[in-house]
């Protein structure tokens, strides 16, 4: 049975009564009405305690209204789609929603004084590096229990059933905010013929006006912003975004907006999108953000029961809902009158409205309309006071209130006590400078509206309304509109005029007084606790406990007491925490500044940053031509950059080491067949393509003869690897170069940048070939009596066709490039043929195959065939700081010409006799496989210098005994020597170094 | 699934097959060579950057001196052939690409909506306009974008991104009910 | 997300691009006339300045071109791109000075 609504209201708001929604909360049972938020819904069913604070576990009520709200942060929903650390003021009322607070331990209405004792003595400022941080070993077990108390909310527990998606968009002017100046500024724009995509964090434009007693234009003000709605809409080229905030302003006017979509959490079974991430350039942006207001300091200003008084007002007159019976209103500006105006229209006592200003000219409130309307309202006004503190643990009970001298940091007494349930306070209002910030905007303090205001804009952007300074309705709309107006001037565009609206709101505001802490009986250390930020619980005692122990920057202060930490960023707190730094320090507040603005401005779920790159479509996955076959087979894939190759083709119910040690004997002994279609392959031609790829390769390359193919490596300018392949002269002035997987890209590019920038005299043309052709490397001693079989219209023979040659050849009725390379070592035919036609030739050469076993072998075993010879895997066996000379490549460095990194070769610390060189190794027990990454170590003993590492390391069926590759300091001259490896667990293993070519080490046969 | 509740994007997705592609290489500026493959295919070569021609052949600039010739499977062979010969007095490469490239067709109203989703390029009907194309980024994919009629868009992509382009292209289109701001 | 101007193309955004470093680096033209240190110098050494920076880009994901662009470190407004010279890898190009265009912020 659901509770009932208390604190609803009989009529008014923007709710809709004929919808009720049934909720839960902290497992009990609720009701609210469609148009609530989850925080409005608990307010007008009573609920005053929504959690607990971080440190202290003090209880904690609702403050504000929108994204400031620091306290009622909440859990939504279960399981896989639960969404953590949402403020209950922005998740909109929706049935059957199942919300928790993440800051509930030890339970919600469990009230633990000596929790709270506990907590109050160990946790100052730099509590996490005073207390938490030593003895060191006793972190493990604090941090358990601070996780658990904090209540940070809990992740989901499974993979996100919803969707999220992106959207890149493009206009002339975005506008952040749709309340009253945001709209004109839209409407100043899109009327211009701009293309305006104008966002508002909350479901419903209107900002402000939806809450407003105000008229605009002789029509209700939330009637007005639907008529500006419905303009807006009848425009082309203009997107309105509700539900979606702008969280980031970006480098060169690029923003990101998180909209929520109507997708509820879990319920969409992936068919609809839950939240949508719009990625916008945008040529101008108006910034209409509106400001938020600041809580008063004083002691216990934490209770439940003391609120922003706008939140008051908000809550009223949006959706119904009577936060409190009796009241008082503690402010220092006028604008907290409209809430001591909108309870008593609502039917509370307002007991008194505690002003701080006045004190000298024995005035009772302010003048003009908004004294005169309280005045009549029979309010009584208490100038010159402060409440000064509250009583009540679960909820305030009463205000005490002392008379003020205007002295922050001196200490009052307390001359009136009043009882009350609800302490509305305004401390002044702060715009939402934020998106201003992190563009790069500088801020300028306002010593008359005592805020940071948005100084130079360093980007394309204009600041406009509230969060421009302008607190009146009236000049909002005006500011609006002359931003919209501004923005499309700066467009090039011409601003069609816009009549500003008219408006009844009140005008003539008197100054606000700053009062950034109220004194208490007692000094602030020794008074009781006077909250800053609430989330964080860092207080007034806890900043000048940072000062005294040497914190003078904000930014360091920030982090020492942890102010504007947490989910709201000190929206509430910041301002306030800056300005009694500077006051503690006896500083102006712009001397003291901001803390640094970074996206985002309110949180950003993982899911939608992440869009449609989830899942399989994570990353690009590329396959081959002949892919479909692989899988077919039940190959295991291995991701080679972003291409999925097979791992091994399991016969039977065999793993790797038994598949791979199968394929491997088989390319021994017969034949094997492997999918090398992932190779980069270039095609290189032009008059210099010679004297181009003399400068790229290290051998000499011009007295390659047409038809010839060479091993050649890539250097870099500094001389080490970078990539190597097999090039092949196909003509006089044409080249066919191929390069490992994962170089493709990075050596065309590298070779562009040198043509482009360096060489634009040589006249050269590079065309990527590597989708275009698929390669099929047939190995083995019968790969000739298979191309055979298979019907080839060129002679095969060792003399005709000799090894490292390249022929264009039809195969199989089907036109292909032979080359007779080997990177296994044995007799091997690559075949490259047109990608269209390489899963044809592939099954021919399995069927015509089958006569010699033909196996199918993946990267596996060509790794351990091409250890087996000795030839490295570029990016495996070398990482950048390894050159063809410690690779034992010196016979493929020319002596005739000049090449890239062939000077840095000369080097001294090239030169080291000491540098790490690649060798063989082989374990000395016979059986043990070094991991890959071994740390190698010259003696046995402890503590041992590392003289290298393991780059490879493989089981040889073919030698019957595990074979390694290392990189060994002077590894060259080493040979024969027994060096040790390091392996976890077990003793140092002893393993003898020898040449890195463990198979057919005269090469004979890939020569048959 | 019931067909039930809110549409789902208007678009088609479908792979054009029988198509050729050659890779075409030379310098404009050096004496008559974009007359001399102008001659062979038929049709003008698209001068300026992101432009393509159409005609027998469709003919896209990769580059200042670079294009694409998008053709029958059939006729490709002939075209290289012949194209090869004309600039055989020039410094030009010409290249079969046919295996490597993949062409893809999305049409319908939302077209344009759902390539936004993964392509920052401004698909606005009025800033990407037919006779244009651009090689840009679409998923996490790179490929050549190009503008047929408002409803219309044709995409070229390395044949081994084509079935990671596809499945992208599929889930972008897919999500009903998620309101669609035409672009 | 930066947005670059290609020379070729266009603005177009930051993810289409790689960087490339430092532009106008000139490689000796007799790399054997110079010391090691020298030699190091060329090879590893590059400004990092507060403000104005030449930089090379290359419009990996389009027309493949590498050119120069001339960018605030602190700002990161790009003041302009161009076409390269050759030679000297970013120096701007006499002959393409038409297409060093002002770039928008």
């Amino acid at each position: 049975m659901a509770a009932g609504q208390p604190n609803r209201l009989p009529h008014g708001g923007r709710i809709d009564r004929s919808q009720p929604l049934a909720f839960s909360f902290d497992g009990r049972a609720f009701e609210g009405f469609a148009g609530d938020t989850l925080a409005s819904a608990l307010m007008a069913a009573g609920v005053s305690l929504v959690g607990r604070s971080f440190k202290l576990r003090r209880p904690r009520g609702i403050v504000g209204s929108g994204a400031e709200e620091p306290n009622a942060i909440m859990q939504i929903g279960e399981g896989a789609a639960a969404q953590p650390n949402l403020p209950a003021t922005r998740v909109e009322l929706r049935g059957g929603l199942n919300a928790r607070p993440t800051r509930g331990w030890p339970g919600v209405r469990f009230d633990i004084g000596a929790v709270n004792d506990f907590f109050g003595r160990v946790l100052g400022a730099g509590f996490y590096y005073k207390t938490f941080m030593w003895p060191r070993s006793w972190w493990k077990h604090y941090e358990h229990a601070i996780r658990k108390s904090a209540g940070f909310g809990q992740a989901p527990d499974g993979p996100d059933p919803d969707r999220y998606e992106h959207m890149n968009a493009h206009c002339d002017v975005l506008v952040a905010g749709g309340g009253p100046a945001g709209l004109m500024a839209a409407l100043a724009a899109a009327k211009s013929g701009a293309r305006v995509i104008l966002a508002d964090e909350q479901n419903e434009f209107g900002g402000s006006l939806l809450a407003s007693a105000a008229s605009i234009d002789g029509v209700p003000a939330a009637e007005w912003a639907a008529s500006a709605v419905a303009e807006l809409q009848g425009l082309d080229d203009c997107v309105l975004l509700p539900s979606s905030t702008v969280f980031g302003y970006h480098d060169h006017n690029f923003l990101t907006i998180a909209e929520r979509c109507a997708v509820h959490p879990g319920s969409s079974n992936g068919e609809g999108v839950r939240e949508r991430l719009w990625r916008v350039r945008a040529g101008q942006v108006v910034l209409a953000q509106g400001s938020f207001e600041r809580p008063l300091v004083f002691c216990n200003n934490d209770r439940p029961g003391v609120m922003l008084a706008s939140a008051v007002s908000t809550y009223i007159d949006r959706y119904a809902v009577l936060p409190g019976r009796r009241a008082v209103v503690f402010t220092n500006n006028d604008s907290a009158y409209r809430a001591a105006i909108s309870l008593a229209g609502a039917g509370a006592e307002v007991a008194a409205i505690v002003d701080s200003r006045f004190g000298g000219d024995g005035r009772t409130g302010p003048a003009g309309e908004l004294g005169a309307r309280v005045q009549a309202l029979g309010i009584p006004v208490l100038a010159g006071h402060v409440v000064s503190d509250v009583a009540g643990r679960r909820r305030v009970t009463g205000a005490s209130i002392a008379r003020w001298n205007g002295d922050s940091w001196g200490n009052v007494r307390s001359t009136i006590r009043m009882d009350c349930d609800l302490v509305a306070v305004s401390g002044g209002w702060s715009p939402a400078v934020h998106l201003h910030s992190q563009a790069g905007g500088r801020l300028d303090w306002d010593e008359s509206r005592h805020c940071f205001l948005p100084a130079e804009a360093r980007q394309a952007h204009f600041s406009a309304g509230a969060g421009n300074g302008k607190w009146s309705l009236r000049e909002c709309l005006a500011d609006g509109l002359r931003a919209g107006a501004d923005a499309v001037s700066k467009l090039g565009l011409k601003p069609v005029a816009v009549r500003a609206p008219d408006t009844d709101a009140d005008a003539g505001e008197n100054p606000i007084e700053p009062l950034w802490r109220v004194p208490a009986a007692r000094d602030a250390d020794r008074c009781p606790r006077q909250f800053i930020d609430f989330q964080n619980d860092t207080t007034v005692a806890d900043i000048r406990l940072a000062v005294r122990e040497g914190y003078r920057n904000v930014e360091h202060v920030k982090r020492y007491t942890a102010l504007g930490f947490g989910t709201d960023q000190g929206k509430l707190g910041n301002i306030n925490g800056m300005a009694v730094l500077a006051n503690v320090l006896g500083k102006a507040i712009p001397e003291v500044g901001t803390t640094t603005f970074r996206p985002a401005y309110t949180p950003v779920s993982f899911g939608v940053c992440a869009g449609e790159s989830v899942g399989e479509l994570y990353d690009p996955v590329r396959t081959t031509a002949i892919h479909e076959w692989h899988e077919a087979a039940g190959a295991p894939m291995e991701t080679v950059g972003q291409w999925h190759r097979p791992w091994y083709f399991p016969r039977d119910g065999e793993d790797l080491h038994a598949a791979v040690a199968r394929e491997c004997l088989a390319v021994r002994k017969s034949l094997g067949v492997m999918d090398a279609s992932t190779l980069g392959k270039i095609d290189a031609c032009g008059p210099d393509v010679v004297e181009f790829l003399e400068r790229i390769y290290t051998h000499n390359v011009g007295r390659m003869k047409v038809g010839r193919c060479a091993y050649g490596v890539i250097p870099g300018e500094d001389g080490m690897l970078m990539d190597d392949g097999v090039m092949a002269r196909t003509g006089e002035h044409r080249f066919y170069l191929t390069t490992t997987t994962g170089g493709a890209a990075a050596v065309l590019d590298w070779m562009e940048k040198w043509l482009q920038t360096e060489w634009p005299e040589l006249e050269v043309y590079l065309t990527s070939l590597t989708d275009h052709y698929s390669t099929i490397a047939a190995a083995g001693p019968n790969s000739r009596s298979l191309l055979e079989k298979l019907g080839c219209d060129i002679p095969l023979d060792k003399e005709s066709f000799p090894f490292m040659t390249t022929r264009p050849a039809v195969l199989a009725g089907m036109r292909v490039t032979l080359f007779r390379v080997s990177f296994s070592g044995e007799l091997a035919f690559e075949i490259n043929i047109d990608s269209n036609d390489a899963l044809a030739m592939w099954r021919k050469i399995m069927e015509a195959g089958a006569e010699f076993d033909i196996t199918p072998y993946g990267t596996e075993t060509m790794h351990v065939l091409r250890a087996e010879k000795g030839f490295i895997i570029a990016g495996q066996d070398t990482d950048g700081s390894v050159t063809p000379v410690d690779l034992g490549m010196n016979w493929l460095l020319s002596k005739d010409k000049d090449f890239l990194g062939k000077r840095s070769l000369e080097r001294p610390d090239c030169l080291r006799e000491d540098r790490k060189q690649w060798v063989g190794l082989l374990s000395q027990d016979g059986r043990t496989v070094l991991p890959e990454g071994t740390q190698l170590i010259g003696d046995a003993g402890k503590p041992a210098a590392m003289c290298g590492h393991v780059t490879s390391s493989y089981f040889s069926a073919c030698l019957g005994h595990p074979i390694a590759l290392a990189l060994v300091a002077g590894g060259q001259q080493r040979k024969g020597e027994t060096i040790h490896a390091a392996l976890s667990g077990r003793d140092p293993l002893p393993v003898r170094i020898v040449s890195p070519v463990f198979y057919d080490p005269k090469g004979q046969r890939q020569h048959v | 699934m019931s067909e039930a509740g809110p549409p789902r994007p208007r678009i088609a997705i479908s792979v054009r097959s029988g198509r050729g592609f050659l890779n075409l290489r030379l310098n404009p500026r050096r004496g008559q060579a974009l007359e001399a493959a102008e001659r062979i295919l038929g049709q003008p070569m698209p001068r300026a950057a992101n432009t393509f021609t159409a005609g027998e052949n469709e003919v896209y600039w990769l580059g200042p001196d670079e294009w694409l010739v998008a053709t029958g499977a059939k006729r490709v062979s002939a075209l290289g052939s012949e194209l090869a010969e004309a600039l055989g007095g020039f410094h030009a490469a010409v290249n079969d690409v046919s295996g490597g490239h993949v062409e893809l067709l999305v049409r319908g109203a939302d077209a344009r909506t759902v390539l936004a989703k993964g392509c920052t390029l401004d698909l606005h009907p009025r800033e990407f306009v037919p006779g244009q194309c651009a090689q840009t980024g679409l998923g996490r994919a790179a490929v050549l974008l190009a503008a047929g009629d408002p409803s219309t868009c044709t995409i070229v992509v390395r044949r081994s991104f084509s079935g990671y382009l596809r499945r992208w292209l599929a889930y972008a289109a897919r999500p009903r009910g998620a309101r669609l701001p035409a672009l | 997300m930066l947005l670059i101007e290609c020379p070729w193309c266009g603005p177009r955004a930051e993810t289409e691009f790689s960087y490339g470093g430092e532009a106008g680096i000139e490689r000796p033209a007799d790399p054997y006339a110079l010391s090691d240190a020298e030699w190091a110098d060329y090879l590893f050494f590059r400004r990092n300045p507060r403000g104005a920076h030449r930089e090379l880009w290359h419009h990996a994901q389009g027309c493949r071109r590498w050119f120069g662009v001339e960018r605030d470190t602190v700002s990161y407004r790009i003041e302009k791109s161009y076409r390269l010279s050759g030679a000297g890898s970013g120096r701007p190009a006499a002959a393409h000075i038409e297409a060093s265009k002002e770039k928008r912020r």
